[in-house]
């Protein structure tokens, strides 16, 4: 039985009249691919907003292992070991590749004021590994050959993989994925798929939303259906896909 | 002869102020185009900054006739210029802080608006408060360090070495800091906040010390011009000053640290040169009564008389620099288009 | 105990100034609706509106003064259509941040251009001197009086325009969603150079009564008004002409109230420090709904 990462609990989000999200419940297992999934409107970009802080909820609880996140600013949530990318990908377009990822390094000495005119030695010195790391990641993505590009002359494909390798120079203790292959070509999206197994392989953790239900279906160990901001399915595939509740949502969306 | 010591003069002046609105510019700078803060209020830095030198500096209010003002703290100089131009740094750092705090969530065209009426409030400040600031009629003796000991001719020259050290030196500490990762995350919080905050970097933070930092070096900018100057007055800081500084930074190329002071340079060579046309225009006539004289004399004829004229046409031509700069060249002189356009795109 | 003549006096004060404030708050507001950016140059529009009837006046003594205004309010009305034409609309597809920029360009060169016709010098309009009228306690001049007169029936006329006509209509659409608007089939070009007209003649009218009341003018005073008809604008809500009438109401009481109560030196740093807080606590405005 894999240790649980993250726990969302009764999670309640709304805006005016509408409630995106209701009492919605997820637990996260380690080391393995969790896919939500749903119509749309079923609150599954919401809840990514509240899991890291950019939206406030209502009510309900986000614990990462121990810690309570609900509440705490976006950029300790992500400090805390939660990596999200978002549907369209937010690289910074003005800067290059290996610009984007070295951005991500973590609580380096040369980003204060005094750090950066006092320390150029340790400054040097963390450059350096980050370059190291930066490298290693961008193979293991196959976007070596773009590192000096600019990041606006990516691909839609190439651009989520850039936010995929720059989230993951976080070292993230789970990694929160938002359509990971929307819009991305066929060839690309199969490197991704690949890449999410490689991850799964090492130990990561991922929760992903997708909207390709067979693709879902294959990758991930786990399925939470969202419908209307409410849990109400959540198993592994071989379960959900038989789940009447789940079929009825669908109304015959999904192909078995 | 008169001429040509008149020249040299004259470059001396333009090179020094160039030298002071070059640090402005790189202050400016910092916060717009590498962090992206819409700043419409540089003045009141720059002003803290001079006023604070003077306060320091200034002979007690006792010894001074007519003086309104209560704190004159008569730090002796030389030696006392190092502790005038920290304090004057300080003092711009400190406001730009406090401003920050507030106003550095607020959306560009709010964080606008919102410095732009923080800077006229400062000013009402600096013109009301008398007991600081001698009102409107100025601290004006502020003491130029050394001046008695070199003679008129060699202070000015001693002067502009010493303001385009400063300049150097700031440019040069700047220069590594956004070389450094300091100025890699600049420049991402500059593109996208929220993308920033979800990589860990907590961003409100940043932006503060990006913005305070520019308001320390208008700051020292205000330092060495009220030393430079010796008199310091509400008239000297008013909204006209904050945009000349954003026309250097546009013409120089928004994001461009060497820009920042060429658009400085320009900008100030620019503005003095009216002074240089009129003065030009009476010798010429003087010189050339019969020939050139007439010509430029019919051809001045139907402009206006009034002494704002040329001034005006000055501003003027610094409005349409604005115009022509976004609208042709958004990036300006020095500056990279590839930066530029990212600038502003999470509206 | 407060000395309650005194504060309907104040209040009174701040009610005529509240009547210039309004007449540029809604001329602003008007035009943010349609143009989506924050014009600073639009204060420039108040002090030619000002300049170009004291001209009037100075070659056409003849001139009744109402005719003056109303050629002066038609004339910078469409300077505005110009001004946009060649600045803003060009350019109209880069966002926000480089028409605010650009305005602050524009800004310059129309005031200079002013100062460069007519120089520094203040000027006033042939208004009378008179003496103020007491009424139910508190004192008011004819001049004041006709000052809120005429400010209400042009707010009152936008209003009409707004509601009742089709120009308002389709001005309402398209400062709600300009390229759904477009789809729908507005022509929104000839929409934003209406709306112009309206919102730089609006400009003129309140530069017109602010000079009649403290004259004498400079031609630079427009950029300084600015920031209180921000503030006015930004209490009501960018956008919304309703929130921006009583957003002009609350500003103009307080910097009244403000200087009778509290520093006559700081009057404007009121509006200031109002301006200020609403951006900090509620940039969105007082006013609930969408105008």
């Amino acid at each position: 039985m894999a240790r649980t990462i993250l726990t969302v609990d009764g999670l309640t989000k709304r805006f005016g009249g509408l409630t995106a999200v209701d009492a919605a419940h997820l637990t996260v297992p380690e080391g393995q691919i969790t896919g939500v999934i749903g119509p749309n409107g079923a609150g599954k970009s919401t809840l990514f907003d509240c899991i890291t802080g950019i939206t406030a909820p209502d009510a309900g609880s986000v614990r990462l292992g121990e810690t309570e996140l609900v509440g705490r600013a976006p950029h300790a949530i992500a400090h805390a070991g939660v990596g999200r990318t978002f549907q369209t990908p937010r690289i910074f377009e003005g800067m290059t590749v290996r610009e984007n990822m070295a951005f991500a390094a973590v609580a380096q000495t040369g980003e204060s004021v005094v750090g950066a005119l006092a320390r150029p030695g340790a400054v040097a010195a963390e450059e350096a590994e980050t370059d190291a790391r930066v490298d290693e990641l961008l193979a293991f993505l196959t976007l070596d050959p773009l590192a000096t590009a600019y990041a606006g002359e990516l691909s839609g494909g190439q651009r989520k993989l850039l936010e995929l390798g720059r989230v993951l120079m976080l070292d993230p203790t789970v990694l929160l994925l938002d359509e990971p292959l929307a819009g991305v070509n066929p060839t690309l999206g199969a490197t991704i798929v690949d890449r999410l197994e490689a991850l799964r392989t090492d130990g990561r953790t991922i929760v992903l939303i997708e909207h390709d239900l067979e693709l879902v279906m294959r990758l991930c160990d786990t399925v939470v259906v969202l419908h209307h901001g409410a849990t109400l399915a959540a198993g592994p595939p071989s379960v959900i896909r038989a789940d009447p509740q789940v079929i009825d949502a669908y109304l015959g969306r999904m192909e078995t | 002869m008169a001429i040509v010591t008149g020249w040299v003069a004259f470059v001396v002046t333009v090179a020094t102020i160039a030298c002071i609105y070059g640090l402005l510019t790189i202050g400016l700078n910092l916060q717009f185009g590498f962090t992206g803060l819409l700043n419409f209020g540089h003045v009141a830095f720059f002003a803290a900054g001079a006023y604070t030198a003077a306060i320091v500096s200034m002979p007690p209010p006792g010894t001074v006739p007519g003086a309104r003002y209560m704190i004159g703290l008569a730090v002796p100089m030389p030696a006392g210029l190092l502790l005038t131009l920290a304090a004057a740094t300080l003092m711009g750092g400190v406001l730009a802080a406090l401003i920050g705090v507030s106003a550095i969530r607020l959306e560009s065209h709010y964080l606008a608006i919102a410095t732009f009426a923080l800077a006229g409030i400062f000013y009402d400040v600096l013109v009301n408060e008398r007991w600081l600031t001698n009102g409107t009629f100025g601290m004006t003796q502020v003491p130029k360090p050394l001046r008695a000991t070199l003679g008129a001719d060699a202070w000015a020259l001693a002067y502009l070495l010493f303001a385009a050290a400063t300049l150097a030196v700031v440019y040069l500490l700047v220069g590594r800091l956004l070389e450094a990762p300091f100025g890699r995350v600049l420049r991402g919080v500059r593109e996208s906040t929220a993308a920033a905050e979800m990589l860990g970097k907590d961003t409100d933070r940043i932006k503060l010390v990006a913005f305070s930092l520019g308001g320390a070096i208008a700051g020292l900018a205000g330092g060495v011009y009220a030393h430079y100057i010796g008199s310091v007055v509400t008239g000297q800081f008013v909204a006209g000053v904050t945009f000349t500084v954003w026309a250097a930074l546009l013409l120089g190329g928004v994001a461009s640290h060497r820009g920042a002071v060429v658009g400085a340079f320009i900008l100030v060579a620019f503005q003095q040169s009216t002074r240089f046309i009129t003065t030009a225009y009476d010798a010429a006539v003087a010189a050339f009564p019969d020939t050139l004289g007439v010509v430029l004399t019919a051809l001045a004829a139907p402009l206006p008389g009034h002494p704002a004229f040329l001034p005006s046409v000055r501003f003027m031509i610094i409005g349409l620099l604005f115009i022509l700069v976004i609208r042709f060249r958004p990036a300006g002189v020095l500056g990279d288009p590839q930066e530029v356009t990212v600038m502003g795109s999470e509206e | 105990m407060v000395d309650l003549s005194g504060l309907a006096q104040a209040l009174t004060f701040g009610l005529i100034e509240a009547s210039v404030i309004a007449l540029g708050a809604v001329g602003l507001t008007l035009s943010y609706g349609v143009t989506r950016f924050i014009n600073f140059a639009y204060g420039e529009f108040l002090a030619w509106g000002a300049f170009t009837v004291v001209f009037l006046v100075a070659i056409a003594p003849a001139l009744p003064l109402p005719l003056a205004v109303a050629v002066a309010v038609v004339a910078v009305g469409f300077m505005g259509v110009a001004v946009s034409g060649a600045f803003f609309e060009p350019i109209a597809d880069r966002g926000g941040l480089p028409l605010l920029i650009t305005s602050i360009g524009v800004a310059f060169v129309l005031r200079y251009l002013l100062v460069a016709i007519a120089s520094t010098d203040a000027r006033s309009l042939p208004v009378p001197l008179q003496r103020p009228v007491e009424w139910m306690g508190v004192g008011l001049t004819p001049v004041q009086a006709v000052v809120i007169g005429v400010a209400a029936l042009a707010m009152l006329a936008i209003h009409g325009v707004l509601q009742y006509t089709t120009l308002g209509t389709v001005m309402r659409a398209t400062s709600g969603n300009r390229e759904l608007a477009t789809v729908a089939g507005i022509d929104t070009e000839a929409v934003v150079r209406r709306t112009w007209v309206i919102s730089a003649g609006a400009a003129a009218l309140a530069g017109v009564l602010y000079t009649v009341l403290y004259a004498p003018v400079r031609p630079t005073f427009g950029f300084g008004y600015l920031i209180i008809i921000f503030a006015a604008t930004l209490l009501g809500g960018i956008g919304r002409p309703y929130g921006a009438m009583l957003g002009a109401v609350l500003i103009g009481v307080t910097i009244s109230v403000g200087s009778a109560y509290l520093s006559p030196a700081y009057d404007q740093a009121y509006a200031f420090i109002v301006l200020v807080v609403v951006l900090l606590v509620r940039p969105e405005g007082i006013r609930r709904g969408t105008f």
